[in-house]
């Protein structure tokens, strides 16, 4: 197969520098810790006292939910994932998934908050060297400061190599600043974030031309050897008062619409040397990377909505009296609570298996990673979908927050990979040659 | 200064769980999860403010059974420095002469500026038991307090004694024992920072043996009271729901009163 | 020999110095506790001047000690009583002690309790006899009711308000002024200053009829028409955490799991869903009436008579119903 058509590499494993597991995890099972538990019961409180109530009003306004993101920051809750020697509380990746799961079961949005900030600082986390962290993880861990993660662009969704956001250096010698320039479309958070992790095409040599369906032997032969397309490009951290970055639009969405999703313009923004995360080209590497650590998050979001509305729509069966019984009392009813619970529960028990496994530095975390979100964001499009049928006229209507829930789920089938790319990546580490 | 909280485990009303057991008509509390007494979580947020006002520290006191110290580190992870719990198989079932008597006994000896207490507990709700361990330890007793404040160069504390036409303002001299009340600020819900730092605080864990009593008898078996039994209350009577326009409900709200001779 | 020794009742006062309600109740059970069991039951009030305080003790009571108590004047009173009745105790030997279970009351056991080793039995909501006190106790937020004794032949009781209706002995008793020479060996605690809040009347846990507004009242111009109805009821005034949180009115009035418990003949609640922290306040009145529009409102199940509508249509509608009775 010619490398251009291939599907993302499988990641190579890394075990990421903040983690450090004090033994390592049994590699068959996991229990959570007095610890996790813990912080998973005080998030839970949080979200059902404090955020619960917000959550209609946050997709009815469709407005970032601040005073949320000051609660998160102020009880450490965004401080999770970030490094103890940074301020964080050095959280492994199944404690942070706790902690999104348990948020986003009353309100996705807010779920999504502390998922992007993990998300966008791992390239940091990753890669970054320590004057970088020592530079931006503070902020980040006490919440001061917001991060996203811009890696989409219109053209270039699932097809990432095909960026074209173009980072060109200004002057030569190893220190020179770069020069961005391009767009990306569909970035979470995007129009709140003090700090954007970007990815952009550093290679100087025009990529392969994808060859035509059915043409194999027309398309003549380059001249020079190009760079393989999972080496071209280099992750760069925008500072959104840089000149020349700019918000281009915040689109208006099916769901999770308290999470802005923007479009940011590049026109010659002058990104110091010192912002490059990582090595020249080893942008492609990064990105790989960091989405194994962060599809588990994803998953712990629609985990968490499938729960919300799992206890929605039980708690509406024991009230809801048709034809003079409890409509928990009917079987039909009884089978869908019965296969929303169960496929709930599976999905959570395979997020929280990958966690493991990947905090453990799994040679397959790949394989984890992308399983946990395929099963979590099609359950949750079913369990919400069961949900609103359980509530009939009832579910349809915005005085019950499960239509809200069935919109929210939709986006877990689709960013961070969509379910046919985690159904790609499975494949191949199952069919791969040894 | 130093501020101990007098805390108490008690059965977590939220979860609807709560039993007595059938064959002595005790508590049944392992059964339930437990969580700080509500009013006691006041006077643990009224003593945390006053230490971040004034410096020092807040320790915790508390009489409970085996399982109390997750509960204890919870109040920990509040803010809390450190805590005492005096257990024993001898102090199940005890009543509020023992309980008194046991809180006396593990606060002596112990330095303090104040001593903070709740208003009564959920799950027994007695609201002696603060007045008892004030008498033993001859400290000035104020209760039922909307407002604390100490002036710790002149060794003195004023207090607002909630009335039942307003307040009194009390004054005495530290230390002295306070029972703290709702008005005095809602509980802070424990930071994450909080709970993960509760793990390495001292919680000392303390017999019966350990804490000096005197010639006093306590627990269980010396129990001042006993409960005989207990019943559910008889159901309601189905509900009446009226939904007339307002001129004709209110109509049948009065003939209902009425008839029930309320009026 | 205290094995068949009277009952005694603590005659507190209200802030005005006369006799606070709880003991005209608190008498009334005594006398019937006392007939039950065949003791003699009197009455003891300490305080600055008790004149007045023991003289309506006094109806109820054939007999009542009056202590006068200087030092309650400017001096928390909850310490000092206790050691008088400790004092008392030692010379008269009562077998019982019985005294409301409000703050005042409360106080006053706990210090005695702490002196004498005599056990307390709290808020009672029924006393009956059975050779001593046989109490009732309402837990688990009215979930459960247990009943109690004493283990040993002497004890104390407090007493909820409401639990019997006040009713005075069929001719009054004699006020036998008495001193109590024991020195005060406890701290005494000065008062300062008193403050008297506007518009709080007595301790709501007293009424006979309260009317309560929660969330669905909106503000504190809403709580007119809850006054007004109270009024109109010969009622006081109550609240849903949810009101005072939000400032509407004083938490004196909350009534609920982080406030008052009261057990009314009527509790008519307007605009309150009925959450299990407020129902635990108010499940055991004698009468739940509701207003709320909300039919799937947790109030519903519980209430004797809902009227689903609008609080700001029906409130004022049952309030001229309630003037027309009334002429």
């Amino acid at each position: 197969m010619a490398s251009s058509t291939s599907p993302p590499e499988p990641s190579t494993p890394a075990r990421p520098s903040s983690a450090s597991p004090a033994t390592p995890t049994p590699a068959s099972t996991y229990r959570l810790t007095e610890d996790q538990a813990a912080l998973r019961d005080a998030v839970r409180v949080l979200a059902d006292e404090q955020i619960g109530p917000r959550a209609a009003e946050i997709d009815r306004t469709a407005e970032f939910p601040w005073d949320v993101k000051e609660l998160l920051a102020s009880h450490d809750v965004l401080s999770l994932p970030f490094p103890e020697a940074y301020g964080g509380l050095g959280g492994d990746l199944l404690t942070v998934c706790l902690a999104v799961e348990q948020i986003s079961r009353v309100c996705a949005t807010s779920g999504l908050i502390l998922a992007v900030q993990e998300l966008a600082s791992l390239p940091l986390m990753l890669a970054g060297t320590d004057e970088q962290k020592q530079r931006w993880f503070p902020d980040l861990a006490a919440g001061r400061t917001l991060i996203a993660f811009a890696l989409t662009e219109a053209e270039a969704g699932s097809d990432v190599a095909s960026a074209r956001t173009r980072a060109r250096r200004d002057g030569t010698g190893d220190g020179a600043d770069w020069i961005l320039d391009g767009s990306k479309r569909f970035i979470s958070q995007g129009s709140v974030a003090d700090l954007i992790a970007v990815f952009a095409v550093t290679a100087d040599d025009p990529p392969d031309a994808p060859p035509a369906p059915g043409a194999p032997d027309a398309a003549p032969a380059p001249a020079a050897p190009t760079t393989p397309r999972h080496k071209r490009l280099t992750c760069f951290i925008v500072e959104k008062d840089m000149p020349g970055f700019s918000v281009e639009r915040v689109e208006h969405k099916m769901g999770i619409r308290g999470s802005p999703t923007a479009e940011l313009g590049f026109r010659n923004v002058r990104v110091p040397d010192a912002n490059r995360v990582g090595a020249v080209g080893e942008g492609f590497s990064i990105a790989m990377r960091t989405l194994d650590r962060s599809r588990p998050g994803i998953a712990a979001q629609a985990v968490g909505i499938a729960q919300g509305a799992l206890e929605v729509a039980a708690a509406y069966a024991i009230e809801r009296k048709q034809f003079g019984r409890p409509i928990a009392e009917f079987q039909m009813i009884q089978a869908m609570l019965a296969d929303m619970d169960a496929q709930t529960e599976a999905a959570r028990q395979l997020l929280y298996k990958a966690a493991t496994e990947i905090e453990a530095g799994a040679p397959d975390a790949a394989r984890w990673s992308a399983m946990c979100k395929l099963v979590a964001g099609d359950t949750a499009m079913r369990v919400t979908t069961d949900a609103v049928q359980v509530l009939g006229g009832y579910g349809y209507i915005d005085e019950f927050p499960v239509e809200r829930m069935m919109r929210d789920a939709k986006i877990t089938q689709l960013y961070e990979g969509t379910q046919q790319i985690q159904r790609l990546v499975i494949a191949r580490a199952l069919t791969a040659r040894r | 200064m130093r501020i101990v909280v007098l805390v108490k485990p008690v059965p977590d009303t939220a979860s609807g769980g709560e039993r007595l057991r059938p064959d002595d008509w005790r508590l049944d509390r392992p059964a339930i999860p437990a969580v700080v007494n509500a009013n006691d979580e006041y006077a643990l947020e009224a003593a945390l403010k006053l230490t971040e006002a004034h410096g020092g520290e807040v320790v915790l006191v508390s009489m409970a059974g085996a399982g109390a110290p997750d509960t204890m580190r919870k109040a920990l992870a509040m803010g809390a420095a450190s805590g005492t719990l005096v257990t024993d198989d001898a102090l199940a079932g005890s009543d509020t002469v023992s309980t008194a008597r046991v809180l006396a006994g593990a606060l002596e000896g112990m330095e303090y500026d104040l001593v903070l207490a709740g208003a009564d507990t959920s799950d027994g709700g007695a609201g002696v038991v603060p007045a008892g361990v004030a008498t033993l330890l001859g400290l000035p007793y104020l209760s039922y307090a909307a407002k604390i404040e100490p002036d710790p160069d002149a060794g003195t504390v004023r207090v607002n004694r909630i009335s039942p036409t307003g307040y009194e303002v009390l004054e005495a001299p530290m230390p002295a024992l306070i029972v703290a009340t709702q008005a005095l600020g809602e509980p802070r819900y424990p930071s994450l920072k909080g709970i993960m730092a509760a793990r390495s605080k001292t919680l000392e864990t303390k017999a019966l043996a350990d804490v000096p009593l005197g010639d006093a008898e306590v627990g269980g078996a010396v129990a001042t009271s006993k409960v005989l039994g207990s019943e559910a209350p008889p159901p309601r009577a189905a509900t009446r729901v009226i939904r007339e326009p307002a001129d004709e409900a209110a109509r049948q709200v009065v003939a209902f009163l009425a008839e029930r001779r309320i009026i | 020999m205290a094995k068949a020794g009277p009952i005694w009742v603590h005659g507190e006062l209200a802030p005005d110095g006369s006799l606070a309600k709880i003991s005209t109740e608190v008498a009334t059970l005594a006398r019937s506790l006392a007939e039950a069991g065949g003791r003699d039951v009197a009455g003891v009030v300490v305080a600055a001047d008790p004149a007045a305080a023991a003289e309506e003790l006094a109806r109820y009571m054939p007999r009542v000690l009056a202590v006068t108590e200087p030092a309650t004047a400017d001096h928390a009173a909850g310490a000092i009583v206790g050691q008088r009745l400790a004092a008392l105790i030692e010379t008269e030997k009562p077998s019982y002690l019985l005294a409301g279970s409000g703050p005042e009351g409360r106080d006053v056991a706990g210090v005695l309790s702490a002196l004498t080793g005599w056990g307390v039995l709290v808020n009672a909501v029924g006393v009956a006899w059975d050779d001593g006190p046989v109490v009732s106790m309402s837990i688990f937020g009215g979930k459960l009711t247990t009943t109690s004794r004493l283990t040993a032949d002497h004890g104390i009781v407090t007493v909820r308000p409401n639990a019997v209706t006040a009713e005075p002995a069929a001719k009054p008793g004699t006020v036998e002024p008495t001193a109590v020479d024991v020195e005060l060996t406890l701290p005494r605690v000065r008062i300062v200053d008193r403050v008297e809040a506007a518009g709080v009347a007595a301790p709501i846990e007293e009424a006979r009829i309260i009317v309560a507004g929660g969330r669905g009242v909106g503000g504190p111009d809403g709580f007119k028409v809850v006054e007004e109805l109270a009024e109109a009821l010969g009622g006081a005034v109550g609240a849903t955490r949810a009101a005072v949180d939000s400032g509407w009115i004083p938490y004196a009035q909350q009534i609920g799991q982080t406030g008052k418990i009261v057990k009314p003949a009527l509790y008519l609640a307007l605009g309150i869903s009925g959450a299990i922290q407020h129902k635990v306040g108010m499940q055991t009145a004698g009468t739940i009436v509701a207003v709320n529009r909300d039919p799937d409102a947790p109030i519903a199940e519980f209430a004797d008579l809902v009227v689903i509508g609008d609080l700001f249509e029906v409130a004022p509608a049952l309030l001229a119903a309630l003037r027309a009775r009334a002429g």
